[in-house]
């Protein structure tokens, strides 16, 4: 009977040992800091979304710190509206970076280096051949397809192309000035003859040439900008530098990790370089020469 | 036998493998169809979820613009869902023809995106906007038309396919059904068949043994193959064996009995017949008798004379006199009976015609350890009997021959007489059988007996081409050793 009673005690406590195991609580771990990072449409938003989507997840992995993407659509006035989206940053295009960094005080940390070596771009103006434009001139009354308003290659080559040829004011030369909202979009309007002239990233038209033979046999380029720094990793000035400095790290680093060189192929680059405000001086010149004040900037509501 | 039963497990056991194998094939092949069936039902979902996805977009689509519209996010979300619902697609199909419709639809998917992204993207007039949001609109639809197409057809193909996957399956389940009932029936059928084949040779030599035991010695075994088929050959000679030995056994006991009576008969006959024999003889000498009387008491002795004969043939019947072993050549004592023959007997055939002697005395004989007093007895025996049977004059032949594989000599002697009685063929050589009006019936008897005790055989058989023939077969015996070992 004693050894009965002992026996059912042994049960007991072991069981009572098991159940304060069953119910300890997971050690806490620290809340993961998540980052939401706009993205500036040069294609089809959900190309451009598929194409960081790979680069996104490997930071996460790499720097602990969850990135998020949004797609970002030029339209209304993304840059003043920074915060309202919530944005931790955002892979800027040169002018739009310059404004955000005029009017948000976001920091460039990062850009793409290609293949070819080059991690800059230029803006390309062109028109159809059969369209009987070849000079400025011959663009009266016609239809010009920018991009966005925030961007170099997409507005200001083309305002300053104009200006220089002596045109003041676009909107009453042109029978319809419009922004496609992507690069891409320029480029299939003026193919499809839905525009007459159109700007460009020479980036997005070169690949855009490969892919499509259309484009050499019909487009034809009558003039190109002075290079600007490539779309960069931009962060909001208050976020902290230590997480800046891991983002930095794993994008400087990328092209030395098997990983990051399949995620590097992937999104068709080759490393990413370090930024710096100095490399977008071009894009402030031209700013200048139009005669922009970016902390005043000011984006023309919708109609 | 043995390898009929090897042979029918064989067969046993290929038919389980077959019937088992088949089992497993068909339930294979039913699995399979069912779940490939299960897989296109799940694409047939993907396709109708992928429908779904793009009506979705182009709701979003329908709705941009007005105090309605999603998110930019949203619909950015539901575009990508759609790109990937179309990716699913790639991960089912594999046929180059369909692989290119997908192709094609994903191109269509993509160009659908494009316009989509352009008017989520496009800062332009009413005007430029709404064509664009239009022609978004129209790309929608085609791409809505075609996969509604594609869905038509292929849910035409699911029902078709759907249907002959459940004949198959329903032609399975009665093929299963039909194998679970005649399966066993077939195997019972081989078993019953296989213990038959067993248990009927068994009962053959059951029933025979059982004749055997009943005294039906001349019952044998016909009609069984294989080993059970030596078994009834062994069964035959045993039972051969057997009634030999019985006869033998029945010689013996009626030798007991003849030896007994000649016993009794020596003592009790012979000696007054002696007493006879010569009590008329001295009649005949002292008394002056008539020449009638004469010719009565010449008859008496001559009469006395044939129950001497008698008695002396019926005693050396009974008592055989112990042989005389020496090597000797069967033909040289052939040789010799046949001049004693032509010397002593053969005149009184003569006179109605002449017998003819043809003799084939085989070469290499070896010489044999037996006695030739005894037999030249039994071929001069043979002989007197084959002349009485040729009394209107024929062919004696006599041949031997060395039978090598058997290690014997085989003597024949031929007649062109009429042949045996075949009422008697079987009782030739048995005591006091005899055709002859002044006959014994002791001397075939005796010439058996005297072959016996030389360890060979005799027997008689009618000559299909007319007369009798009698063999004899003495085994080759070329030293005393042998002679005691066998006598």
């Amino acid at each position: 009977m004693k050894m009965l009673l002992l026996a059912f005690s042994l049960c007991a406590v072991l069981a009572a040992g098991c159940a304060r195991q069953e119910t300890a609580a997971p050690p806490s771990s620290p809340p993961e800091m998540t980052l939401l990072i706009g993205l500036t449409p040069e294609h089809n938003i959900f190309k451009q979304i598929r194409r960081y989507e790979p680069l996104a997840d490997y930071l996460s992995e790499k720097t602990g710190v969850r990135v998020t993407l949004k797609v970002l659509t030029y339209r209304g006035n993304v840059i003043d509206n920074f915060q309202s989206l919530k944005l931790d940053g955002a892979f800027f295009g040169s002018f739009g970076y310059v404004l955000a960094h005029a009017k948000q005080g976001v920091v460039a940390l990062a850009r793409p280096e290609y293949p070819d070596g080059s991690s800059s771009y230029h803006g390309v103006l062109f028109v159809r051949k059969d369209g009987g434009i070849r000079t400025v001139r011959q663009m009266k009354g016609k239809r010009l397809a920018l991009v966005a308003r925030a961007t170099t290659a997409g507005y200001l080559f083309p305002m300053i192309f104009l200006k220089r040829a002596g045109v003041v004011n676009p909107e009453t030369f042109f029978r319809e000035v419009y922004y496609a909202g992507a690069h891409e979009g320029t480029i299939d309007d003026v193919l499809d003859r839905k525009a007459d002239v159109g700007v460009s990233k020479n980036t997005v038209y070169d690949r855009f040439a490969a892919e499509n033979p259309r484009i050499g046999r019909e487009l034809l380029i009558l003039g190109e900008s002075d290079e600007a720094p490539e779309n960069a990793l931009a962060l909001r000035k208050e976020i902290e530098d230590s997480v800046k400095g891991k983002l930095v790290d794993a994008l400087i680093a990328m092209h030395a990790d098997p990983e990051g060189v399949k995620v590097l192929k992937a999104f068709g680059a080759r490393r990413f370089i370090a930024t710096t405000d100095t490399d977008y001086a071009p894009v402030m010149t031209y700013a200048r020469e139009l005669g922009i004040d970016l902390a005043n900037f000011r984006f023309p509501a919708e109609e | 036998m043995k390898k009929k039963i090897l042979i029918g497990l064989g067969i046993l056991s290929l038919l389980f493998m077959l019937i088992g194998a088949y089992v497993i094939v068909t339930v294979d092949r039913a699995t399979s169809r069912l779940d490939h069936l299960v897989k296109l039902h799940q694409v047939e979902i993907l396709r109708e979820h992928l429908l779904l996805q793009i009506k979705r977009v182009q709701s979003d689509l329908a709705w941009s613009g007005t105090r309605y519209a999603s998110g930019v996010d949203t619909i950015v979300s539901h575009g990508l869902q759609m790109g990937k619902g179309i990716d699913r697609c790639f991960l089912c199909h594999h046929s180059p023809q369909v692989t290119e419709g997908l192709v094609d639809l994903k191109r269509q998917t993509e160009s659908y995106e494009d316009f989509l992204s352009h008017v989520l993207t496009l800062e332009a007039n009413r005007v430029r906007r709404e064509a664009e949001k239009d022609e978004a609109i129209r790309r929608g639809q085609d791409l809505i038309a075609k996969v509604n197409g594609i869905i038509a057809l292929t849910s035409r193909n699911l029902e078709s396919n759907t249907r002959a996957v459940f004949r198959q399956i329903a032609i399975t389940k009665t093929m299963l059904f039909l194998l679970i009932a005649v399966g066993p029936v077939i195997l019972m059928t081989l078993g019953v068949l296989f213990t038959r084949a067993l248990t009927r040779p068994v009962n053959t030599l059951l029933t025979a043994t059982r004749r055997l035991k009943g005294g039906a010695l001349d019952h044998r075994v016909e009609g069984l193959k294989d080993e059970f088929g030596e078994l009834a050959t062994s069964f035959n000679e045993m039972a051969g064996s057997l009634k030999e030995q019985m006869q033998k056994m029945q010689r013996t006991e009626q030798m007991v009995v003849v030896g007994e009576l000649a016993a009794g008969l020596g003592h009790e006959v012979k000696n007054p017949l002696a007493g006879i024999k010569a009590a008329v003889n001295l009649l005949s000498e002292e008394l002056t008798l008539n020449r009638e009387d004469q010719d009565l008491f010449s008859r008496i002795v001559e009469q006395v004379g044939r129950l001497e004969a008698l008695m002396k043939g019926f005693l050396n019947f009974a008592k055989p006199p112990k042989p005389q072993w020496e090597r000797v050549s069967v033909n040289e004592v052939l040789e010799t009976t046949i001049d004693f023959y032509l010397v002593s007997h053969r005149p009184s055939s003569q006179a109605f015609g002449g017998i003819d002697i043809q003799k084939s005395m085989g070469d290499g004989l070896p010489r044999t350890m037996a006695d030739p007093m005894q037999l030249q007895q039994v071929f001069l025996n043979l002989f007197l009997n084959a002349g009485d049977a040729m009394s209107n004059g024929g062919t004696l032949a006599v041949k031997t021959l060395y039978d090598a594989p058997a290690d014997s000599i085989r003597i024949e002697i031929r007649d062109t007489g009429p042949g045996i009685d075949p009422e008697i063929m079987g009782r030739m050589f048995s005591p006091f059988l005899t055709t002859k009006p002044k006959g014994t019936g002791l001397g075939l008897a005796i010439c058996r007996q005297m072959i016996e005790r030389h360890g060979g055989s005799v027997g008689a058989e009618n000559d299909p081409a007319g007369g009798a023939l009698f063999r004899i077969v003495l085994p080759v015996k070329r030293g005393e050793e042998e002679v005691k070992a066998t006598w």
